[in-house]
C-alpha cells in the first residue's frame, strides 16, 4: 500500500487529509470497542507486501478474527498456545514461506526458541500491538510478557509501521504507552460513551441476595449475556446455583482445558446458554455483538476495569442491560463486605521485601528456573512469578534460555531492590478501586461517572440508567428462597480431581491418544486433546477402527500398570464456603473436640450421591502428621455408617511436616514421598478402597496414598474429604 | 547512544561479503556528518556515500532485514548480554588502538564492561602445553593480578583456560574472548556464573552470537585476543596453528610479545619466536635481558633447526613493503624486481592481500599495489 492509497483510507475512517511523517509510522489508537480497530490494520495489512504480526493478548480474539479473514479469502493464521505444537510449527513454516499476511502471535510467544529463530528470516512489514492498555502498569491488565514487545518495538527500524490500539486508555496510562513506544507516536482517541447500555447498580447486605435476585430475575433480562464473578470457585457455585433452578447456565475459568473453554465459548457464540458465569477472562475480545447483558457479582477493581468489561456486551447498538451487585453490609471493622476481596488482591499483589530478598540471594548463589526458584525459597508459584517479572522488569535479573528450559540469573551490577515503586503503584490502585466504589455510590449519570474517569470529557447529555430515567433495582429475600438456598447448599459437593492420564502418539498416523479413568466406572478417550469418549465400565469398540482399537487398547493396559488407581473423589464443602471451614478449624485448632455431627452427614451425603451404587472393601484414612484422631474417629464413624470395615493400619513411616507449611506442590510433594506404609500389604490387593481425609488441598498426600496402594494391587481408591480448599484458604 | 540504534549496528556487523574495514569506513563517514549509523540506513541514497553497485546491493538487502535483526537485538538484550558498537565509550580504547579500522564494529559480552577500560594482558598458547607452559602462565597471570592488570584469553584448553583460572584464583580479572557466538556458550556461562555477577569475569564475543564454534572463528578470534591486550605473553607455540599465526601476526604488525623461553631439548616453536623478533620471557615472565642468555638456549636448543617457510617468506614480506614505500607497482613488477622466482604473479596477489596497509588501485585490467598513505589511518585514530 502507499502513502496515497492510505491516506484515501485515513480520510474515509477518521476524516483527516493526510499523514504527518511521523504518523505514517507510528500511531496509538484509543476507539471504543465496536469502533472497528481491527480493520484499521487488517486493510493494510492486506495491501503490503509482506506479513503483519499482531501481538494479541487475547487467545479468543485471535481465533475469531482468523476465522473472519480466511472467510474474506485472506490468508490469516495465529500462534498460541491452544495449538499443538506441530501445528504452531507449520503456521511459522507457513509465514516462512510467505503463505500467511496476517499472523496473531501471543507475547508470551516471545519467549519461543522456534518464534525467534523464524523472526530472523520472516519478511515483516507491519507490526501491531492490539490491547497496548496490557503494556502499562497503570493500564488494567498489566502483562509482564509484553515488556518484551515493548522492548522490541523500541528496537525496529523507524520506517516499519506500528500501530498500538485499544478501547480503554486514561490519559496517564496514554502517556505510558506514549513514552514506552518512543517519541514518534501520535494518538487518535475517540469518544467512549455507550448509549445502549442501561446502567444499574443493586446494593445488597449479603452474598444470599444477590444468588437469589440472579435466580428469580435472569430468565427475565433479555437476551443472552454474561455473569463475571470475582472468584473462580464462585464462578462454580453461581453457575450450580442458578442450574439448580433451572436456568441455564455454565461457569468458564482459567481452571478449564482449552477445549472446554472452547466448546463454552462456540456455546456462548450460538446462544446455547442463557448465561455463561465466568471470571473476567471471558468474553474479551470475543466477536458477539448481541451479548445482551453483563452482570458483575463483585466489583471490579477500577472504572477502567468496568469499562472493559461491560464494553463487550451490546456492541450492535441495540438496548443491554447492565448490572453491578455490591454487598454494602459492614463488617465489624466498619469495612464494606464486597471492598475485601478487590482491596485484599491490590495489598497482596506483591510479596513481602523479604520474599524478593530470598529470590535475590538464591540467585545470587546459582541460576534458577522457576521450579529451582520455588524449591530454593519455598515460595507459592503465584508469588514466585509476580517476584521473577519485578526482577527483570528492574534490571536485577534476566530470563535466559539454557538449553530447553529457561533459567533466570542475576545480572553484573544490579541496583538494589526498589520497593517504593511497588507502593507507589500499590496507592494508585487503591485510589482507583475507591473510584469503583465511587460509581456504586454516584448520583452522577452512571455513563458519565465512567467517560470522567477514563478522561472524556464530551459535552453529551448522558441518561439510561437507575440514577437518571431507569427505576433502581431491588432484592426480595423471602424465607422460602433462604430455604431453598440452604438446600442447594447441602447439595453440591466439589469434586477432588486427582486420578491420572496416560497419553502416546500413534506412529506414523501422528495422532495422539490419551486415556483418564475420572471414576471406577468411566474410562474417558481423548483424540487429539479432543474427548473421543466417555465410556461406561466397557469401551464400545465400534467407533474405533482396528488399528486404533489395539493402540488404545495397549495405551489402556500401561495406564491400568503403571498409573495409580486413584480416582476423582468428592468433598462435602468447600472450605471457604458455608460454615463447614469454621467447623474444622474449631476442632483441629482450637481444641474444640471431635468434627461436629453435621460434618458427619454432609460428608455421607456427599459419599452416596456420588458413590452410592458403588460396592467398597475398606475404609482407610489418612495417618495425622501431630498426634490427634480427629480424623480417625471421624473415620470410624463413617466406616460404621456406610457399613464398611475400617482398617487402621495405614501408617507414616517418616515424619512429615503439615502440608500447609509448604507453600508450593514440588515441595508439598517432596514432604509426603514415600512417607506411608501398609501394615499387612497383602489385605490390598484387588481392595476398593475409600481414602479418608479432614481437608483436600494440593492432594499431594492422597496422591502419594494412591501410589502406594497402586503398588500393593488395590483395585480403585477413591478419596473422600470433608472439606476442599480453594487456592490454599487454610 | 540510543539502544533504539543498536538494530542497525548489528544489521551493518552482519551484513555478508562486506570487510570489516570497509564497514568502519562507512562508521567514519557517518561520523563526519555527524549522523548515525539509524540516518545511514533509513536515508534514501546511504547518506550519498559513494558505495560500489555490489556494495549497494548488500546493503539494500540489510536495509530490508532490519526488522529481522530487530527481534534478534532484542532477544540478546533480554537475555542479558550487551552490545557494545565500536563508537560507545564502552568499547575498549586498547581494541580500537590496536586494530584500528580493523576492529571489529560490535562487541556482545556479559558480565562487567568495566574490565574493557582496564590495562590488560593476553596469554596465548597451545592446548597441549606442557607443565612449563601452565607453570609461566599461573606466574604470569598472579603478576598480572597483583598489578591489577586484566588478563585475556580465549577460553581453549591449555594455557588458555589456565590463564582464566590462575587469575581468577588470585583474585584477578579476566576477560574470555570466545571463538564462538555468545549465546552457544551456556555451559561456559553456567560454570562461571558466580565470576561474572560478581564482576571478575567478563566473557566476549565479535561474531554473529548463533555461530557455533569454528575453527575459522577460533583463528580470528585470535586477533582479538591480542588487539583487547597492551602486552601479550606467549608460554607455548608449535610451528604452526593459532599460536604461532597469533605471534607472528602480532609481530608483524609491531606489537611487544613476550615468549616463555624454552627448556633445553623441549619440543616447541618458541625459540623460532623469539628469533623473529619476539622477546623472551623467564618462567616468572620477566623479560630476559641479556642477548648471550638465549643465544646460548639457541645452541642447545635442538628442535629449532630449520627455519621455517613463514620466516622466510615474512622477510618477504618486508622486501615488499620496502619497495612499496617507494611507489606503485604490478604484482609482476614486484616479481622481477625482487627476484622472487618461486612465486608467480597469481601467488603474489594472495600473499599481497595477506599484508596489512596495502591498497590495490586498478588500473585497466591490472591491479596496482601501494601502501595506504598516512593521512587516511590519521582520519581513523580521530574519528573513531
Amino acid at each position: 500500500m502507499n502513502r496515497e492509497n492510505a491516506e484515501i483510507e485515513l480520510k474515509r475512517i477518521f476524516g483527516i487529509d493526510h499523514f504527518y511523517d511521523e504518523q505514517w509510522e507510528r500511531i496509538l489508537m484509543i476507539q471504543r470497542t465496536g469502533f472497528g480497530k481491527s480493520l484499521c490494520y487488517q486493510f493494510p495489512a492486506t495491501q503490503f507486501d509482506g506479513i503483519t504480526v499482531i501481538f494479541s493478548p487475547l487467545i479468543a480474539l485471535m481465533r475469531d478474527q482468523v476465522k473472519a479473514l480466511n472467510k474474506k479469502g485472506i490468508p490469516a493464521r495465529y500462534i498460541n498456545s491452544e495449538q499443538t505444537v506441530e501445528e504452531n510449527s507449520a503456521t511459522i513454516q507457513d509465514a516462512l514461506d510467505g503463505r500467511v499476511k496476517i499472523l496473531y502471535i501471543a507475547p508470551e510467544r516471545q519467549e519461543n526458541a522456534e518464534w525467534i529463530e523464524a523472526t530472523r528470516k520472516m519478511n515483516l512489514s507491519m507490526v501491531v500491538i492490539d490491547e497496548a492498555h496490557t503494556i502499562s502498569v497503570w493500564g488494567h491488565d498489566f502483562r509482564p510478557a509484553f515488556r518484551r514487545i515493548i522492548n522490541l518495538v523500541k528496537l525496529l527500524p523507524q520506517s516499519l509501521p506500528v500501530l498500538a490500539t485499544t478501547a480503554t486508555a486514561t490519559n496517564r496510562v496514554q502517556s505510558d504507552i506514549e513514552q514506552q513506544i518512543g517519541g514518534r507516536l501520535t494518538t487518535i482517541r475517540g469518544q467512549l460513551v455507550r448509549d445502549n447500555f442501561r446502567l444499574y447498580v443493586i446494593k445488597v447486605h449479603s452474598e444470599d441476595e444477590k444468588l437469589v435476585w440472579l435466580a428469580q430475575n435472569l430468565n427475565h433480562i433479555n437476551g443472552t449475556g454474561l455473569i463475571y464473578t470475582g472468584t473462580r470457585v464462585n464462578t462454580e457455585i453461581y453457575a450450580k446455583w442458578l442450574a439448580y433452578n433451572n436456568i441455564n447456565a455454565i461457569n468458564y475459568n482459567a481452571g478449564h482445558d482449552a477445549d472446554t473453554r472452547k466448546d463454552i465459548e462456540n456455546g456462548l457464540m450460538q446462544n446455547r446458554y442463557k448465561s455463561i458465569v465466568s471470571t473476567n477472562a471471558l468474553g474479551m475480545g470475543i466477536d458477539k455483538p448481541d451479548i445482551r447483558f453483563i452482570i458483575h457479582t463483585q466489583i471490579p477493581a477500577s472504572p477502567i476495569h468496568y469499562y472493559q468489561e461491560i464494553g463487550r456486551a451490546g456492541r450492535d447498538d441495540k438496548p443491554t442491560t447492565i448490572i453491578l451487585f455490591y454487598n454494602e453490609q459492614r463488617d465489624k471493622n466498619g469495612i464494606e463486605e464486597d471492598y475485601k476481596l478487590p482491596k485484599a488482591f491490590i495489598d497482596g499483589a506483591r510479596p513481602s521485601k523479604e520474599k524478593y530478598l530470598k529470590a535475590i540471594e538464591a540467585l545470587k548463589q546459582e541460576p534458577l528456573s522457576e521450579r529451582g526458584l520455588m524449591k530454593a525459597t519455598n515460595l507459592k508459584q503465584t508469588q514466585i512469578r509476580v517476584i521473577k517479572a519485578d526482577l527483570i522488569d528492574q534490571g536485577i535479573a534476566k530470563e535466559v534460555v539454557d538449553g530447553k528450559s529457561k533459567v533466570l540469573e542475576y545480572q553484573f551490577g544490579a541496583k538494589e531492590l526498589d520497593t517504593q515503586s511497588f507502593e507507589n503503584l500499590r496507592i494508585a490502585k487503591l485510589k482507583d478501586l475507591d473510584a469503583m466504589v465511587g460509581y456504586i455510590n454516584t448520583s452522577q449519570p452512571r455513563m458519565q461517572y465512567l467517560c470522567e474517569f477514563l478522561d472524556d470529557d464530551n459535552n453529551i447529555n448522558y441518561s439510561n440508567c437507575d440514577n437518571t430515567n431507569l427505576d433502581k433495582l431491588t432484592v426480595a429475600l423471602t424465607y422460602e428462597w433462604q430455604k431453598k438456598l440452604s438446600d442447594f447448599r447441602e447439595n453440591y459437593f466439589p469434586i477432588l480431581e486427582v486420578s491420572e492420564t496416560t497419553s502416546k502418539t500413534h506412529k506414523p498416523s501422528n495422532i495422539k491418544w490419551t486415556i483418564n479413568i475420572p471414576s471406577e466406572n468411566k474410562i474417558d478417550v481423548y483424540k487429539n486433546d479432543q474427548l473421543f469418549g466417555s465410556f461406561s465400565c466397557v469401551i464400545n469398540w465400534n467407533n474405533f477402527s482396528v488399528e486404533e482399537r489395539e493402540f488404545v487398547e495397549s495405551l489402556l493396559e500401561s495406564h491400568l500398570a503403571r498409573k495409580s488407581h486413584i480416582v476423582n473423589g468428592i468433598a462435602a464443602s468447600y472450605y471457604g464456603v458455608s460454615n463447614v471451614g469454621s467447623a474444622l478449624h474449631r476442632s483441629k485448632y482450637e481444641n474444640g473436640g471431635d468434627f461436629p455431627d453435621f460434618l458427619l452427614r454432609l460428608t455421607l451425603k456427599a459419599f452416596f450421591k456420588t458413590f452410592g451404587n458403588s460396592k467398597f472393601d475398606m475404609v482407610l484414612y489418612v495417618p495425622p502428621t501431630h498426634s490427634g484422631d480427629l480424623v480417625k474417629n471421624f473415620a470410624v464413624k463413617f466406616a460404621s455408617a456406610i457399613k464398611v470395615p475400617i482398617s487402621h493400619k495405614l501408617v507414616k513411616i517418616r515424619q512429615t511436616s503439615e502440608q500447609k507449611v509448604f507453600q508450593n506442590s514440588y515441595l508439598k510433594q517432596e514432604n509426603v514421598k514415600d512417607a506411608f506404609s501398609y501394615l499387612s500389604p497383602e489385605e490390598i490387593n484387588g481392595k476398593k478402597i475409600i481414602l479418608l481425609d479432614d481437608i483436600f488441598d494440593s492432594g499431594a498426600t492422597i496422591k502419594e496414598i494412591g501410589k502406594l496402594l497402586t503398588a500393593l494391587g488395590a483395585e480403585t481408591i477413591v478419596p473422600i474429604a470433608i472439606a476442599k480448599t480453594v487456592g490454599g484458604d487454610i | 547512544m540510543m539502544k533504539n540504534e543498536l538494530t542497525y549496528w548489528v544489521a551493518l556487523t552482519h551484513t555478508p561479503k562486506i570487510w570489516t574495514k570497509r564497514k568502519n569506513e562507512i562508521i567514519v563517514y557517518c561520523f563526519n556528518l555527524s549522523k548515525t549509523i539509524a540516518d545511514f540506513f533509513e536515508s534514501e541514497n546511504f547518506l550519498g556515500m559513494e558505495l560500489k553497485h555490489e556494495e549497494q546491493e548488500l546493503l539494500s538487502q540489510t536495509k530490508k532485514e532490519l526488522a529481522n535483526y530487530a527481534f534478534l537485538v532484542e532477544e540478546l538484550l533480554n537475555q542479558g548480554y550487551s552490545i557494545i558498537p565500536i563508537t560507545s565509550q564502552e568499547y575498549s580504547p586498547t581494541l580500537k588502538a590496536n586494530l584500528k579500522y580493523n576492529a571489529p564494529i560490535i562487541l556482545y559480552t556479559k558480565g562487567n564492561k568495566q574490565l574493557l577500560q582496564e590495562n590488560a594482558i593476553a596469554i596465548v598458547g597451545s592446548r597441549n602445553a606442557n607443565d612449563k607452559s601452565l607453570l609461566f602462565t599461573d606466574n604470569v597471570a598472579k603478576k598480572a593480578s597483583s598489578e591489577r592488570k586484566v588478563v585475556v584469553s580465549g577460553f581453549a584448553k591449555g594455557v588458555d583456560k589456565q590463564a582464566l583460572d590462575s587469575a581468577l584464583n588470585y583474585k584477578g580479572q579476566s576477560i574470555v574472548v570466545l571463538p564462538q557466538g555468545i549465546t552457544t556458550f551456556a555451559s561456559g556461562m553456567k560454570k562461571y556464573y558466580k565470576q561474572i555477577i560478581e564482576g571478575t569475569v567478563l566473557v566476549l564475543s565479535v561474531f554473529h552470537p548463533k555461530s557455533p564454534w569454528s575453527v575459522d572463528l577460533a583463528m580470528a578470534r585470535n586477533t582479538i585476543i591480542y588487539g583487547l591486550a597492551d602486552e601479550i605473553y606467549a608460554a607455548q607455540s608449535d610451528d604452526k596453528g593459532g599460536t604461532w599465526s597469533g605471534v607472528t601476526d602480532g609481530l608483524k604488525k609491531g606489537r611487544t610479545v613476550f615468549v616463555r623461553m624454552p627448556e633445553r631439548n623441549e619440543k616447541c616453536a618458541n625459540m623460532t619466536l623469539i628469533e623473529m623478533g619476539a622477546k623472551a620471557a623467564d618462567i616468572e615472565g620477566n623479560p630476559i635481558h641479556k642477548t648471550t642468555e638465549y643465544v646460548l638456549h639457541e645452541q642447545s636448543c635442538q628442535v629449532v633447526a630449520e627455519p621455517t617457510a613463514s620466516y622466510q617468506t615474512n622477510s618477504v614480506d618486508k622486501q615488499i613493503v620496502d619497495l612499496l614505500n617507494k611507489g606503485e607497482y604490478s604484482s609482476k613488477q614486484i616479481i622481477e624486481i625482487l627476484h622472487l622466482s618461486d612465486f608467480s604473479t597469481q601467488k603474489l596477489s594472495q600473499r599481497l592481500s595477506k599484508i596489512d596497509g596495502i591498497q590495490i588501485h586498478k588500473i585497466g585490467k591490472t591491479n596496482k599495489y601501494s601502501l595506504k598513505t598516512k593521512k587516511q589511518s590519521e582520519q581513523l585514530t580521530l574519528s573513531l
